[in-house]
C-alpha cells in the first residue's frame, strides 16, 4: 500500500468518526408484544442464515448459523443452530439461494472460495444445517457474488472471484461460469489488465454482478489484500461468447483520493421494475456515489454514465448493496450506517420513497420479513468487512475498515424505520457477522 | 372407550430418529400433542395395514391406498366394505405435512388426526365401531404394548394419532425431479421443456408459452397450499348446472361450490385415474381437459379462464392452445415426479406381509 493511499484511508477514518459521533442511539433487546397464535404464524420467516466470522483476539472460529431475528420473540438473537468451520482461516462470505432452492456461499479462504451448504429438516420441521461442501473452482479465489442467469435457453451460475486465479497477482480477478446442476466449472473468464492490449477490455477484482438478456456486468472493486490496487470501472461481458467486450469507467470526485471502487451493480430490467428503461446502477465504495449507465437493448449499447447520487455532498459514504421488495429499492451506505430507499416504479431514476433507515456503521446486507406481531420489518447487518481493531491487538485491522463495523444486526420497522431491536454479535457471541440471508425465501429479491 | 393409563407414554416413547425431509419442502408443524415418535409411527403403520380396522375384517386403509400406486387404488372411485362405489377417487398419501390443514377432496377434515377416523366409521368404507375396535385391539398383546408405549392408552384418539403419525412419515423425496433439484441429474430436453411449460403462465405479449399448471399446483411436490382454503379450486370439470358441492359442503359458501382440493402431483404418473371423481383415465386426457375441455361456471378459477397461448379467450372458448408436442413434454415432466423409492420403501410397506 502506498503512503498516499494510507493517508487517504486515514482521512476517511477521521470523517467516519465525526459521522459516527452523531449516531449512538443503540438499543439492545426487543420490545415484546403478544404474538398471534402460532398456527397463524410462519415461525420460520423471521429466522435468518448468518455467516459468522471468528475474531482472532476473542478465540472464536468462523461458522454458519441460524438465528432468530423476530424483535417480538422471547428468544430474539438466539442462535438456533451453528456449524463451526475450524478448518477455514478466512470465513465464508456471501449466501445465495439458487433458483431451485440450493444454498451456496462464496468464501474468502483460498481452500473454500465457493461452497454449497447442505440443509434439511428434522422431525420437528426445523431447518438443519448438514454441513458445508467446498466446491472446485478451478483455482479461482475470494468468491464474492453469485448470479444465476439463462442465455439462449441454457442456465449458468456466474460467480465473481475477486482474487481470480491467484491473489498473488496484482491485477487478479475472474468470473467463474459453472454448471448450475453439477457445480462443474464450465469456463473461467479472465482478462488480466497487464495482459490486455491498450484499450482492450479487462476484468479486475470483480465483485458485483448483474445481467440482462445477453449482457453481464461485473464491477472492478479492490484487490483482496485491500492494498495492492483499486478499480474504477465495470466490465461488460457478452454472454454469447462469454468474453469481456467493454469497460465503462464510473468515477468522478475521488472524495478520499482513491479510485472509485465500484462494488455492487444492478441491471435494472423489466422483470424487477416493470416498464423500466434498462440501465445499470453502480455503487462506488470509495467514490461514495451511485451511477446510472443507460442501456439500449436495441443495439446493445451502453450510454455515458450519469451520477445518480453523490454521497460526498449528501454526507454518506461507502454505498454497498442493492435490495428490493415489491415497491422499493434499498441501498445501504456503510457510512454513517443508513439504508436509503427509492421508488421501484421510478427506476432507473433514484426517486426517494421515504426517510433513511438509520442502522449502524457498516450497514450492508439486509432481509425483509413479517414479525409475529404482523409488523413488516427490515433486518440490517452492520459491518463492512468484520475486521478487528488494532488497539485490541487484532491482526486483521486494516485502516479505517476495522471501524466501519458495528458487528450487529439491527431490526427496524419497514414503514417508519423505527429501530425495534439490535443484536450485537461481538458482545453476545464474540464473533462478527459477515452476511445474512432469509432462511427460507430469498431476501435477494432485486439483489442482482 | 379407552383402556390403560396415561402416564407411561412420556416415560418410554422414543423421539423419532433418522427422520429427514428436504429443506425446500418448507416448514411443517407436528401437533404438540402428537409428536413423532418411533412407537407412534410403528403403531400407525400396523394399524394402516390391519383389516381389523373394518367391521368385516376385510378392509384396511391400504385397501384403497396401495403403496405401489403411491397409496391410491387405481379405481375411478374407491370401493369399501359395502361394495358400493364411494363418492371420490382415492387420494395419494405423500408429503401430507406440507399440505393444507383440510383433508379429503372436499376438505371435510381439519387435521390428519380427524380424517383418520372418518373412513373407519363410514358405512361404505370400513363400517367399524370405534368401541369395538378399541376392545379388539386392546385384547391383542402386541397392540396393547404399542399403544401403552406410544400413548399410554388404547383409545380412538390414540388410533387417530398413530395413523396420523404414520401418514406424516410418508415422505417422498427421491423422484428424478428431486434429484434434479439437488443437482444430481439433469432433465432431458423434453422433460426440461415440460418443466418450463409447467411453470409458466402464458403471456403472448412476451411470447411466453405456458401450460398454467403452476398457478394452482404451486406446491406440487408436497401436499398443496398451507393456508386454510387456498388449496381448493374449480378446474372446469363441470358447467354451472352440474357443479358438485365440493368445498361448499364445509364452508356453506356458494363461492366454494365446485371447488375441490388441488392435489399433490408427486407420483402422478402412478395415481390414475384422475380428478376427484376419477373421470380421466390418463394424463393425456387430463392435458386435453385443460387444453380444450374446460367448462365455464361462476366459480371457475380465473387463472384458468385467462390462460391462453393465443391471447384469448376474448369471449371465445377457454383453451390453452397447447401443441401436441407441448402436451407430451408436460407429461414427460410429470413422469419425473415418480419416486420409485417411495413406492417400494420397506418402512412404508405392510408389516404383516413382511413377517
Amino acid at each position: 500500500m502506498t503512503q498516499s493511499t494510507k493517508l487517504g484511508l486515514f482521512s476517511l477514518y477521521a470523517v467516519v468518526l465525526l459521522i459516527l459521533a452523531a449516531c449512538s442511539d443503540k438499543q439492545e433487546g426487543a420490545s415484546v408484544a403478544a404474538p398471534p397464535p402460532a398456527a397463524q404464524r410462519n415461525v420460520e420467516e423471521s429466522q435468518a442464515m448468518v455467516l459468522l466470522r471468528g475474531l482472532p483476539t476473542l478465540g472464536t472460529v468462523h461458522s454458519v448459523a441460524i438465528v432468530e431475528l423476530d424483535p417480538d420473540a422471547a428468544n430474539f438473537g438466539a442462535i438456533l443452530q451453528e456449524v463451526e468451520l475450524p478448518d477455514l482461516t478466512l470465513p465464508l462470505h456471501h449466501l445465495y439461494y439458487s433458483p431451485t432452492g440450493r444454498l451456496y456461499s462464496t468464501g474468502l479462504d483460498p481452500s473454500c472460495s465457493l461452497a454449497e451448504v447442505g440443509l434439511s429438516r428434522n422431525a420437528e420441521g426445523a431447518a438443519v444445517i448438514n454441513g458445508v461442501n467446498c466446491l472446485d473452482t478451478g483455482g479461482q479465489q475470494v468468491g464474492e457474488d453469485i448470479m444465476w442467469h439463462t442465455v439462449d435457453g441454457k442456465e449458468y451460475m456466474f460467480v465473481t472471484f475477486m482474487g481470480g486465479t491467484g491473489v498473488d497477482q496484482a491485477d487478479c480477478g475472474s468470473v467463474g461460469v459453472f454448471d448450475p446442476q453439477s457445480n462443474a466449472v464450465i469456463k473461467i473468464i479472465q482478462a488480466r489488465k497487464s495482459a490486455a492490449a491498450e484499450g482492450a477490455p479487462y476484468i479486475l477484482y470483480p465483485h458485483g454482478i448483474s445481467a440482462y438478456q445477453d449482457r453481464l456486468v461485473v464491477s472492478s472493486t479492490v484487490h483482496p489484500d485491500l492494498a495492492t490496487g483499486v478499480g474504477n470501472a465495470i466490465t461488460v461481458i457478452d454472454l454469447n461468447t462469454l468474453e469481456p467486450i467493454q469497460n465503462i469507467v464510473v468515477e468522478d470526485a475521488k472524495p478520499v483520493g482513491f479510485p472509485s471502487s465500484p462494488v455492487e451493480v444492478l441491471f435494472v430490467r423489466p422483470s424487477i421494475a416493470p416498464g423500466a428503461a434498462p440501465a445499470v446502477l453502480v455503487n462506488t465504495m470509495f467514490g461514495f456515489e451511485v451511477w446510472k449507465i443507460p442501456y439500449n437493448e436495441a443495439d446493445k449499447s451502453f450510454g455515458a454514465p450519469v451520477k445518480a447520487y453523490d454521497g460526498a455532498t449528501a454526507g454518506t459514504g461507502v454505498p454497498l448493496e442493492f435490495y428490493g421488495n415489491a415497491t422499493e429499492l434499498f441501498i445501504s451506505h456503510a457510512l454513517p450506517g443508513i439504508v436509503k430507499r427509492y421508488q421501484l416504479s421510478s427506476l432507473p431514476e433514484l426517486v426517494p420513497s421515504g426517510e433513511d433507515i438509520k442502522a449502524e456503521a457498516g450497514a450492508h446486507h439486509m432481509i425483509f420479513f413479517t414479525a409475529a406481531s404482523g409488523r413488516n420489518v427490515i433486518a440490517i447487518q452492520n459491518n463492512l468487512l468484520n475486521l478487528g481493531k488494532a488497539e485490541d491487538g487484532d491482526p486483521t485491522d486494516v485502516d479505517f475498515m476495522a471501524k466501519v463495523n458495528d458487528h450487529s444486526i439491527t431490526v427496524h420497522d419497514l414503514q417508519s424505520g423505527e429501530r425495534l431491536a439490535r443484536l450485537g454479535f461481538k458482545e453476545r457471541y464474540n464473533k462478527g457477522v459477515e452476511n445474512l440471508e432469509a432462511l427460507f425465501g430469498s431476501g435477494f429479491v432485486h439483489h442482482h | 372407550m379407552a383402556t390403560g393409563g396415561c402416564d407411561e407414554r412420556q416415560r418410554v416413547a422414543t423421539p423419532l430418529t433418522g427422520f429427514s425431509a428436504p429443506f425446500v419442502f418448507g416448514r411443517f408443524e407436528v401437533p404438540a400433542d402428537n409428536p413423532l415418535t418411533e412407537e407412534a409411527v410403528e403403531l400407525g403403520r400396523r394399524l394402516f395395514y390391519d383389516p381389523r380396522l373394518s367391521a368385516a375384517g376385510t378392509t384396511s386403509c391400504s385397501t384403497c391406498h396401495i403403496q405401489r400406486l403411491a397409496f391410491t387404488d387405481g379405481r375411478t372411485t374407491s370401493v369399501g366394505v359395502s361394495g358400493r362405489p364411494l363418492a371420490f377417487n382415492s387420494m395419494t398419501l405423500a408429503n401430507l405435512m406440507w399440505g393444507p390443514q383440510r383433508f379429503f377432496w372436499n376438505g371435510r377434515a381439519a387435521s390428519l388426526e380427524e380424517q383418520a377416523l372418518i373412513p373407519i366409521q363410514h358405512a361404505d368404507e370400513m363400517a367399524q365401531d370405534l368401541g369395538r375396535l378399541v376392545a379388539e385391539l386392546a385384547a391383542d398383546a402386541s397392540y396393547r404394548e404399542l399403544f401403552e408405549t406410544a400413548y399410554g392408552e388404547t383409545s380412538p384418539a390414540a388410533i387417530a394419532r398413530a395413523l396420523a403419525s404414520f401418514l406424516r412419515t410418508l415422505v417422498s423425496s427421491n423422484s428424478r425431479y428431486d434429484q434434479f433439484l439437488r443437482g444430481e441429474i439433469a432433465l432431458d430436453a423434453q422433460e426440461e421443456s415440460g418443466r418450463k411449460l409447467f411453470m409458466a403462465h402464458p403471456d403472448v405479449k412476451v411470447s411466453l408459452r405456458g401450460a398454467n399448471c403452476i398457478d394452482c399446483h404451486s406446491q406440487f411436490l408436497t401436499g398443496g397450499f398451507s393456508a386454510r382454503y387456498d388449496g381448493f379450486a374449480n378446474n372446469g370439470l363441470d358447467d354451472e348446472e352440474h357443479l358438485q358441492p365440493g368445498l361448499q359442503v364445509v364452508t356453506g359458501n356458494p363461492a366454494h361450490r365446485g371447488l375441490f382440493k388441488v392435489p399433490s402431483l408427486r407420483n402422478v404418473a402412478l395415481t390414475a385415474p384422475y380428478m376427484h371423481d376419477g373421470r380421466f383415465r390418463t394424463l393425456e386426457e387430463v392435458l386435453d381437459h385443460y387444453d380444450r375441455g374446460v367448462r365455464n361456471s361462476s366459480t371457475l378459477s380465473p387463472l384458468i379462464v385467462e390462460a391462453d397461448n393465443r391471447g384469448g379467450p376474448a369471449g371465445g372458448r377457454i383453451s390453452l392452445h397447447l401443441t401436441a408436442g407441448e402436451k407430451a413434454a408436460i407429461i414427460a415432466f410429470l413422469h419425473t415426479l415418480t419416486d420409485q423409492d417411495f413406492v417400494t420403501a420397506g418402512r412404508f410397506s405392510d408389516p404383516f406381509a413382511s413377517k
